[in-house]
């Protein structure tokens, strides 16, 4: 196990040096910093002057790796808009994306599973078909407009809920909805053809002989078999919801990191917009090492080597 | 929450006093002399002075800075002297005469004053903090990514005591967003763009559209270039009829829901200096009307009866992305005046990368472009048209013919005209020479664009040009004070 997570550290290096390499340089195919804070009249001896207070007059492959020098001493440069060191910046705003991705999840989850599992019991019937239905729906719906359909329906006409911005439970609501609604699809795919593969199983067979309740057969024991690949994909899943969370959060005006990465973007803040990325990235692959690491726990089958 | 040196006439738009209530030339012609409102106070108790305005300049003009104005700051500022506790000297290279127009925050977002005392005490850091201003709104806090929240000042301010204890600015950056926000009253104002206007009228909110924040344009770069000397676009009839072949006020009424204005002259607004606005007012009505049998006259005058090939880069500055609606109306026109048209979205960040050296796929096409609302012409105009300059639209300094010669001779008799008048007389003529060559035309003046919950606040008139509402936000009364029209 301990051979294990040496490798994939040693590969999760290795991949966020490519992510920081693909994100420094087509970031600066966005164009210059420079140019979104100068005037239009500005000369082109302005220009210049800021772009070498900003640092960015050196040749790329020069900046890049006095970047990658900063990076492995934990210093992912200052935010041109901020003025403050990228990584604090990120770690100000996890924990607002942090409190928004669990409920995400528990929506998501809470539509996923059970349209997953009776269209699997009920295979074949309008039920499965209608479960199909819902499941295209909602990877086809994009959700900035399922969000901006939320407000429109649940603020503006029925005034039940607050429109935007982070603050009591009831600011959780729509924010949590859209961005868990994006999973609901693949996770409730995923849940049918695995309970597909259970209920045809030996033990569910035994169970029955035995006389157990399809109920109990059903969401006692063939749901928890079946969660297992869900937990495999709980990496994917969660990497999902951080990624999406950048639309979910610029729509819904949460401080999230999801939101920052947005601003990065649009005011070409390159060294906050690397950080961003970089430390997301961080974020998926410990993850991602974690779930690997519980599932051997989980499902004794399962050794690394 | 802070305030700025020289300020906005608020009625007109353009300069107007600020913490300076007024500014004369030095004697020795390379000076401004600032003189400041007595009584003024930082929000910490300090009182504001001449110290505070040369640390505050100096400040913006340290090689550290990354002001929009820090470079032109280091180039044009000598030294500045502080003459008394209410009066500030500020030597310049040469004869500056927009100088103190430069410093308003009508043309210098960041150009605020600063507490010398207080940031010498604790610290930058502690400033960027808990910042203290001289505005009539102080810091409360800061969410990053939320919200900002100030407090109206307790006491009497010469910009106007505001109506509201309390002002929050929030965050939000989808529109939609801030539009339901104003229905539900969560906001009182949002910033929209123009296709959020019918919406917002059909909610009973108000829009508020502030008069003369830019100016959407087209030009053609590197027309002078011997390669492009037999270009139709070469050929100033062609030139003409391409401006005659817009529609504007069509394009007034249907792309800008009628919120945008008849323009003037290239980068001229109803509030620069140094320009007689209604000679221009007559002028663009004539000039820039919508006259297809002429345009297609000029055509035919030209040798091109049958139009010609034409590539048209379409482009949005930040801040105006209904630039690309426009663009794309200017090019059905063309395209109904007889031009097989190519028309090309390119967006800003690749846009203005194009911009430099060989100017490649602009020079010799047409190209959408903008003005933003300056009270001083003279600057906009040298980075269009001088030689020197960025846009350089008449020449450079390798091919510099007679009109970019004549351009670059003018531009510098009017930034270093002493006397006033004379000063405006070459003004109107720089302008002129720049109108006749329809190489840089205007086709609308924009707007700012707000969306107003009436029962939130009650009816106020913005600052003409200026987009923001930072000077505006004091003078808001409240909704029973004064109501909206119906």
């Amino acid at each position: 196990m301990q051979r294990y997570i040496v490798q994939r550290f040693v590969q999760g290096l290795f991949l966020l040096v490519l992510v920081a390499a693909v994100v420094f340089f087509l970031g600066r195919l966005t164009g210059n910093p420079a140019d979104l804070m100068l005037p239009e009249d500005a000369t082109p001896e302005d220009r210049a002057a800021l772009i070498r207070t900003l640092g960015l007059d050196r040749p790329y492959h020069e900046q890049f790796l006095i970047f990658i020098a900063n990076a492995l001493r934990g210093d992912l440069g200052e935010s041109i808009r901020y003025r403050r060191p990228a990584v604090a910046l990120f770690f100000s705003r996890l924990p607002n994306t942090l409190k928004l991705v669990p409920p995400a999840m528990a929506v998501a989850l809470a539509m996923a599973i059970p349209l997953g599992v009776l269209s699997a019991v009920y295979r074949g019937t309008l039920l499965d078909r209608l479960a199909g239905v819902i499941a295209v729906l909602g990877l086809a719906t994009p959700n900035f407009w399922l969000g901006i359909l939320l407000i429109y329906i649940f603020s503006v006409q029925l005034g039940w809920l607050p429109s935007a911005r982070m603050g009591g439970i009831r600011h959780y609501i729509l924010p949590t909805i859209t961005l868990g609604t994006f999973l609901v699809a693949g996770l409730m795919r995923l849940i049918r053809s695995s309970m597909l593969e259970v209920l045809d199983s030996e033990f569910v067979k035994l169970a029955r002989i035995k006389g157990l309740s399809e109920t109990a057969v059903i969401w006692r024991h063939c749901l928890r078999n079946a969660l297992i690949p869900v937990l495999t994909l709980a990496g994917v899943f969660l990497a999902a919801l951080v990624t999406g969370a950048i639309v979910t959060e610029t729509v819904f005006a949460w401080p999230g990191i999801g939101r920052l990465t947005f601003e990065a973007v649009i005011f070409r803040d390159y060294p906050l917009l690397q950080a961003v990325v970089i430390l997301d990235a961080v974020l998926v692959l410990f993850i991602n090492l974690v779930v690997d690491v519980l599932y051997a726990y989980i499902d004794p089958r399962i050794r690394y080597t | 929450m802070f305030d700025a040196l020289v300020g906005f006439n608020y009625e007109r738009g353009g300069i107007g006093p600020g913490v300076a209530e007024r500014w004369e030339p030095g004697d020795d012609g390379e000076s401004w002399i600032f003189y400041l409102r007595k009584g003024l106070r930082w929000h910490n108790g300090d009182p504001v002075t001449a110290h505070d305005v040369k640390f505050s300049l100096e400040r913006t003009m340290s090689p550290e800075s990354i002001a929009s104005r820090a470079a032109a700051l280091r180039r044009n500022v000598k030294r500045i002297e502080v003459i008394d506790d209410f009066t500030v000297r500020v030597y310049t290279n040469g004869y500056q005469p927009y100088f103190p127009a430069n410093l308003s925050r009508a043309v210098f977002q960041e150009g605020q004053l600063m507490p010398k005392k207080y940031i010498e005490t604790v610290g930058v850091e502690e400033f960027r903090r808990r910042p203290v201003g001289s505005g009539p709104w102080k810091f409360v806090r800061s969410v990053p990514g939320d919200r900002i929240e100030y407090e109206a000042v307790d006491y009497p301010h010469w910009r106007g005591t505001p109506h509201f204890k309390r002002l929050v600015i929030l965050l939000v950056p989808e529109e939609s967003t801030r539009v339901a926000m104003v229905r539900t009253g969560e906001a009182a104002i949002a910033s929209i763009s123009p296709e959020s206007i019918r919406e917002v009228e059909a909610a009973g909110l108000k829009v508020v559209a502030v008069p003369g924040t830019m100016q959407a344009i087209y030009q053609f770069y590197g027309l002078y270039r011997p390669e492009f000397r037999n270009s139709p676009l070469a050929d100033v009839r062609v030139r003409q009829a391409l401006s005659l072949a817009i529609n504007r006020q069509q394009i007034i009424d249907h792309v800008m829901y009628g919120y945008a204005r008849w323009p003037l002259p290239f980068a001229v607004f109803r509030y620069s200096v140094d320009t007689d606005i209604a000679r221009w007012e007559a002028w663009a009505r004539e000039a820039l009307r919508y006259d297809p049998a002429r345009a297609k006259a000029l055509l035919a005058e030209a040798g091109y009866p049958n139009g010609f090939a034409l590539t048209f880069v379409n482009t949005a500055l930040p801040g105006t992305p209904f630039m690309f609606q426009i663009g794309e109306a200017v090019a059905d026109f063309w395209t109904k005046l007889g031009l097989q048209v190519t028309l090309r979205h390119v967006e800003w960040g690749s846009y203005q990368p194009m911009q430099l050296g060989e100017q490649k796929g602009l020079a010799g096409n047409a190209s959408m472009f903008r003005t933003a609302g300056r009270p001083v012409a003279a600057a906009r105009y040298y980075g269009a048209f001088h030689s020197k300059s960025a846009h350089h639209l008449f020449g450079d300094p390798e091919h510099c013919d007679s009109l970019c010669q004549e351009f670059d001779r003018l531009h510098l008799e009017v930034v270093s005209e002493r006397d006033d008048a004379k000063r405006a007389e070459k003004t109107n003529r720089m302008i002129e020479l720049v109108a006749n060559t329809w190489i840089a035309v205007p086709i609308l003046e924009g707007m700012g664009y707000w969306a107003v919950n009436p029962n939130k606040v009650g009816f106020f008139n913005p600052i003409p040009g200026r987009h923001e509402l930072g000077d505006v936000f004091e003078r808001m009364p409240r909704p029973e004070e004064r109501p909206w029209p119906k």
